[in-house]
């Protein structure tokens, strides 16, 4: 259910890549969002009630008017306010994206948010309510209701019917953290080992990339060494490193392998030989 | 850029990072104090490097993907430009052009756009009138059928002509704010009815239909009894000052449903989904209406109707106003129009 993409072609034309909310961060952000706004109401009249400075007829005025208010005009106003966020999708990270590219528009948001009330609202209510619960009229009506409110786990880019009707997408706000460049971290120390074309010619961008995620951690225990020692093994005997590696210089063996790998698969790839893995066709 | 000796030993994807790293993460903190604070609290200098910084990083992203390996660094980069996008593109129209075009233009052409719509929804109306109407006359136990007994009232079948006549013309003594609460109620009720109908038409256009359908026999009912006391032309009079306006606002709200309804079951040429967003944007502006209409209605319904008790000048006033939204309607927004045509 994770970890679903949504390629996104901005005006610059270079496409980047965004994950589709999970359908559980939807639940959490709608249920957060339901419970601020009527919580928030219940709270703010038993405040009023308790200060007694309003007589009833203003507290019903206004109790209609917020009544009316927190239901779709609250997440018209706050996905506009805060650029297709309310304030339940902002604790859990997600917002609302126009599906093409382009900029969210006022009319995808109101189109979206005005379909909440026979999607969520209509559907909640009535199998809450349990008024139905008696005769096929009664099972109709829950069949139709759980299936409303499954539509979008039915779909790839898990959109409710206010987003289809939106052409909008609800994606994982995207985190940005920069790992160090390891190949420049350790371009500075001396060169220890050196491989041949041929050695380099073994492997491909995937088997680097994880080889990478390897490196990342310098193993801490005995174990997670005993790892890094299979690895080193594993890679000698594949492109037939002849050369002994002792125990504590198993790391820097990596690192120059890994070094020194990605600058040949790079450079190959520039002249249009790309190896993908280590099944491809080596000396085409 | 100076190649320096310590670039000089560097790959060339790492030199190519080492290069351009600075840039990035001057881009991701404006990204992270626009994602806070919005682009409104920005300086002039700052929301100028932001964009240049994210065209930057974009180019950045395609010539990475084409000559580095490094994972962590396409991660970055990608996480980053989308980031960045989000804030570059988010919506930066002010609110008030939005609404100034929407009345203008957006509402009065897209209401001329859906008349297969539009008659659907007043159909729908016009016929459970009618048919309520008719069922009246027939056999006047309908009325129960149809008329849950919250709405009547005591106004019911065999009800004396006295008490019809008081229900049309008393003002129950309501002071103004009553007045107030009563006008907010109505409109809070009643547009939240308009949304449900609406909405409700997305499974293909029938649930929506038949809420307005049922609407009309209440109406229709309701006719035929006080027709029967004597009363239609005073009911007529009474229902006009809001009705024209509250009625019309429901049926609209039945067209928006339908247009939604008629993309999913006739999409033509389109998939469902472009179908439905294609009439959407119609369908929606006629649900903005719709709302508009009903604050109108419940100011009408909750003052003037109680304020104003003649049956002459409830009908100016309520087909008065009908005219003037027809007028709107109709009028505005014809400029563009023949021009986009």
């Amino acid at each position: 259910m994770i970890g679903r993409p949504a390629d996104i072609l901005p005006p610059e034309g270079v496409p980047i890549r965004l994950d589709i909310a999970s359908g559980g961060a939807r639940f959490g952000a709608q249920s957060l969002d339901i419970l601020i706004t009527f919580g928030g109401l219940f709270l703010l009249f038993l405040a009023l009630i308790w200060v007694n400075v309003l007589d009833w007829s203003m507290l019903a005025t206004l109790f209609f008017l917020l009544a009316f208010l927190i239901r779709v005009p609250y997440y018209i106003l706050s996905e506009l306010v805060w650029n297709g966020r309310t304030l339940g999708k902002r604790i859990v990270k997600i917002k609302v994206i126009s599906g093409d590219g382009q900029r969210l528009t006022p009319h995808q948001i109101v189109a979206r948010n005005l379909m909440k009330e026979v999607e969520v609202f209509m559907p909640v209510t009535t199998l809450l309510s349990g008024s139905y619960q008696n005769g096929w009229v009664g099972l109709v009506l829950t069949v139709w209701m759980v299936l409303v409110l499954a539509v979008p786990l039915f779909n790839k880019k898990r959109q409710r019917l206010g987003d289809m009707i939106a052409g909008t997408l609800v994606v994982d706000q995207p985190t940005a953290v920069l790992l160090p460049d390891l190949a420049a971290a350790h371009a500075s120390a001396a060169v220890g080992f050196v491989f041949r074309p041929e050695q380099l010619d073994v492997y491909g961008r995937f088997e680097l990339q994880t080889l990478e995620q390897i490196l990342r951690n310098r193993p801490k225990t005995e174990e997670a060494r005993k790892r890094v020692s299979d690895v080193v093994r594993t890679i000698r005997r594949k492109i037939a490193f002849e050369e002994e590696v002792a125990p504590r210089d198993e790391w820097d063996f990596l690192t120059d392998f890994y070094r020194q790998q990605r600058e040949y698969l790079e450079s190959r790839h520039l002249f249009g030989d790309t190896r993908e893995d280590k099944f491809h066709k080596a000396g085409d | 850029m100076q190649p320096d000796a310590k670039n000089d030993d560097l790959i060339r994807s790492a030199r190519f990072r080492a290069e351009r790293e600075a840039g990035w993460h001057r881009l991701e903190q404006l990204v992270a104090r626009a994602e806070k604070s919005g682009m409104a609290a920005m300086s002039y200098d700052d929301a100028l490097s932001l964009a240049s910084l994210y065209r930057q990083a974009m180019n950045s992203l395609s010539v990475a993907r084409s000559i580095s390996m490094d994972k962590a660094l396409l991660d970055y980069l990608e996480a980053l430009c989308a980031r960045a996008y989000l804030v570059v593109y988010a919506p930066q129209e002010p609110v008030t052009g939005v609404l100034q075009r929407l009345f203008t233009h957006g509402i009065p052409q897209a209401v001329r756009r859906s008349t297969t719509a539009l008659i659907i929804g007043f159909l729908a109306m016009v016929l459970g009138g009618f048919v309520g109407f008719m069922l009246y006359q027939q056999d006047t136990s309908w009325f129960f059928t149809f008329v849950p007994s919250g709405l009547s009232d005591g106004r019911v079948p065999g009800a004396s002509e006295a008490y019809l006549r008081s229900t049309l013309f008393n003002d129950g003594g309501r002071d103004g704010e009553r007045l107030g609460t009563f006008a907010t109620f109505l409109f809070s009720h009643n547009t939240r009815i308009a949304i449900f109908i609406f909405a409700l038409g997305i499974f293909a256009t029938l649930p929506s239909f038949v809420l307005t359908f049922y609407n009309g026999l209440i109406l229709g009912a309701f006719y035929a009894m006080f027709h029967e006391a004597g009363l239609g032309y005073d009911l007529f009079g009474w229902l006009s000052i809001h009705g024209v306006t509250e009625l019309s606002a429901i049926c609209l709200a039945a067209a928006g449903g339908a247009q939604l309804g008629l993309a999913v079951i006739l999409p033509g040429n389109m998939t469902r989904r472009e179908a439905l967003r294609e009439r959407g944007r119609d369908a929606v502006k006629l649900v903005i209406l719709a709302g508009l209409m009903l604050i109108a209605a419940a100011i009408i319904e909750g003052f003037l109707r109680q304020l104003v008790q003649s049956t002459e000048l409830r009908l100016v006033i309520g087909w008065g106003i009908g005219a003037a939204w027809l007028a709107w309607l109709l009028l505005a927004g014809r400029d563009t129009e023949e021009r986009a045509a």
